[in-house]
């Protein structure tokens, strides 16, 4: 039975010519260095969690343990009655939906021109969609900050969403998924009559939603996540996101709270660890293959 | 040229644009207008919310190279830079070697090294504080029962700095390393077979055909890393607040305190366009000197 199963694993040819003890040896040993830092990798996970379930006194006495003496789970009503959460959480969702559905219209449109139309321009107008990869919001804050008080957008939701909407590097992953599509099946499309756009609804996009979805998870995990653009457009609780929300929660603390803190943090972190948990498959396909192309 | 295929071709030209348009509205107002503007800004007197902007011409420049904590900030930046994206490249290299030998378990060791890129850096910023407290923090205590000497960390000027690097490296490397996993897995295996037959060591085949064969990736890892590394902003931010004594204050920190505290947007500009330079600079220096290295599999 084992045997049937080793042989199945490794087809290489090197197990033939070489014992198979060196090679469990091998395997062990490497285990060996992998399990502690995998350890190592996850324990800032674990400290958010045992912290959370510990009391105020557990985490400043030195002689006390690792665990906490009993589970404490109080910190958690005490975390939601300081902070409005579900409020940071439905804003956080409006958000972060907006910007993925203007996105997909935008990148959408502008990579199937990209991919398969002819026009005058082009390389130097792809060039300039590109160069929004170089220029993310973090280098250029400062003046979007001040077209956007002109706008009299400050402080209200279009304005953690508008900076957003065009995607240079979507329209780059979407353009290459595109130009892989065989033009034999386009052209008979075409020659059926149908128009450009009933081709790129019909035909081509079908056949990219792998990229959609990758696209989406990526642009998904990085707005949740958002934190110095939000917390510069924003400063009332009524539309602030879950990231600014938790740093709030933090300055009003300033380490003062550990277990309520990480309470926060638990409730902050969990609904993408748990999707990710979930969709293991799915996030880690979309997150290697962003290299790959 | 026939007339009809003439207007065929206006035709797909004028779809081209109308598909390009709504991209390029929001492109334009707030990705090229602001680079723009921020020259602009940066040769005049601008305070935030005052409409009245005077002319300065290079005043703003003269005085950035005046600036002692702006050299400062600049090599705090440098130094992020250049040790946080080697680092966590190597790491994730290792990490992506060990794992593509067909480890058991490897869907979960894989899990346990990204499952960082999904928590929000203001929450990272925060539970690393806790680690990092030099009274009851994990990590100082952690150090004792090793026998080795308790750190200040955040709150000394001399480790501030690499105590986010090393929380950047368990931030990234995780991500980097997917991505090579994911060239590794088109290395084909034969190659190594073959090296390993001919007696080459473990390490040689790194170094030699593992390293070589995904350098492109590499590559693109490397301009990934330069981006994602504006982010210290956040950790800065949650963290330290660019102290103690400006230890960990970096460009666009800095940007921030002038354009947001100071209100001086016309300075704040020229800082911003300083820190495009650098990376600018920076991707450069990576094209010119690692780009024509990258070798190709299939290529001659």
């Amino acid at each position: 039975m084992t045997d049937v199963i080793q042989t199945a694993a490794m087809p290489d040819t090197a197990t033939a010519r070489r014992p198979r003890w060196r090679k469990q040896l091998r395997e062990n040993g490497l285990h060996l260095i992998m399990l502690p830092l995998a350890l190592l990798w996850l324990s800032p996970l674990i400290w958010i969690l045992i912290t959370s379930l510990k009391t105020n006194a557990e985490v400043f006495d030195q002689a006390a343990g690792f665990w906490p003496d009993k589970l404490n789970f109080s910190n958690y009503p005490s975390t939601l009655s300081v902070a409005p959460f579900g409020t940071y959480l439905i804003n956080s969702v409006i958000v972060t939906t907006t910007i993925l559905a203007g996105q997909l219209i935008t990148i959408t449109l502008a990579a199937y021109a990209f991919a398969r139309l002819t026009f005058p321009g082009k390389n130097l107008l792809f060039t300039l969609f590109l160069l929004q990869v170089m220029f993310p919001i973090y280098a250029i804050f400062l003046t979007n900050f001040v077209t956007l008080r002109e706008m009299g957008l400050i402080n209200t939701i279009p304005a953690m969403i508008v900076p957003f909407v065009a995607s240079g590097y979507g329209t780059f992953m979407l353009r290459q998924s595109f130009r892989q599509v065989p033009s034999e099946l386009s052209d008979a499309a075409r020659l059926d009559g149908c128009g450009h756009m009933s081709i790129l609804w019909h035909v081509y996009l079908p056949l990219v939603k792998p990229t959609l979805i990758a696209f989406g998870i990526i642009s998904v995990v990085t707005h949740w996540n958002d934190y110095m653009w939000p917390l510069l457009v924003t400063n009332s609780e009524s539309i602030r996101t879950l990231p600014i929300g938790l740093g709030l929660l933090a300055k009003a603390d300033s380490g003062a709270d550990w277990p309520r803190l990480m309470a926060g943090t638990t409730i902050v972190v969990s609904p993408l660890l748990l999707l990710f948990v979930i969709f293991q498959r799915r996030f880690i396909d979309s997150f290697m293959h962003t290299g790959v192309k | 040229m026939s007339p009809s295929f003439a207007r065929a071709r206006r035709k797909e030209m004028l779809l081209a644009y109308a598909l390009l348009l709504p991209s390029l509205v929001f492109l334009a107002i707030f990705t090229y207008w602001p680079i723009l503007r921020s020259v602009w800004f940066s040769l005049h007197d601008v305070l935030l919310g005052d409409p009245d902007i005077y002319w300065l011409g290079a005043e703003n420049y003269l005085r950035l190279l005046d600036d002692r904590l702006f050299w400062k900030v600049l090599g705090n930046t440098a130094f992020y830079t250049l040790t946080t994206i080697p680092l966590s490249i190597a790491v994730a290299l290792l990490l992506a070697v060990a794992l593509d030998s067909k480890l058991r378990g490897m869907a979960i060791y894989r899990s346990a090294f990204f499952y960082p890129v999904m928590i929000p850096s203001v929450a990272a910023g925060m539970v690393w504080v806790f680690l990092y407290a030099p009274g009851y923090g994990p990590i100082n205590e952690a150090l004792t029962t090793l026998g080795l000497p308790r750190l200040d960390w955040l709150y000394d000027s001399q480790w501030a700095l690499p105590a986010i690097v090393i929380m950047s490296i368990w931030k990234y490397s995780g991500y980097f390393m997917l991505i090579l996993l994911a060239a590794l897995k088109l290395v084909p295996s034969d190659l190594y077979e073959a090296a390993r037959l001919d007696g080459v060591s473990g390490w040689h085949r790194l170094l030699h055909i593992t390293i070589p064969l995904v350098s492109p990736t590499l590559y693109f890892v490397i301009i990934i890393g330069t981006l994602h590394s504006y982010q210290i902003f956040d950790y800065v931010y949650v963290m330290t607040q660019g102290g103690p004594a400006d230890s960990t204050n970096v460009l666009t920190f800095y940007i921030y305190q002038n354009g947001f505290q100071y209100q001086d947007i016309g300075y704040a500009s020229a800082l911003a366009n300083a820190l495009l330079v650098f990376v600018l600079g920076l991707i450069g220096l990576v094209a010119l000197t690692l780009g024509r290295k990258v070798h190709y599999l299939g290529e001659r």
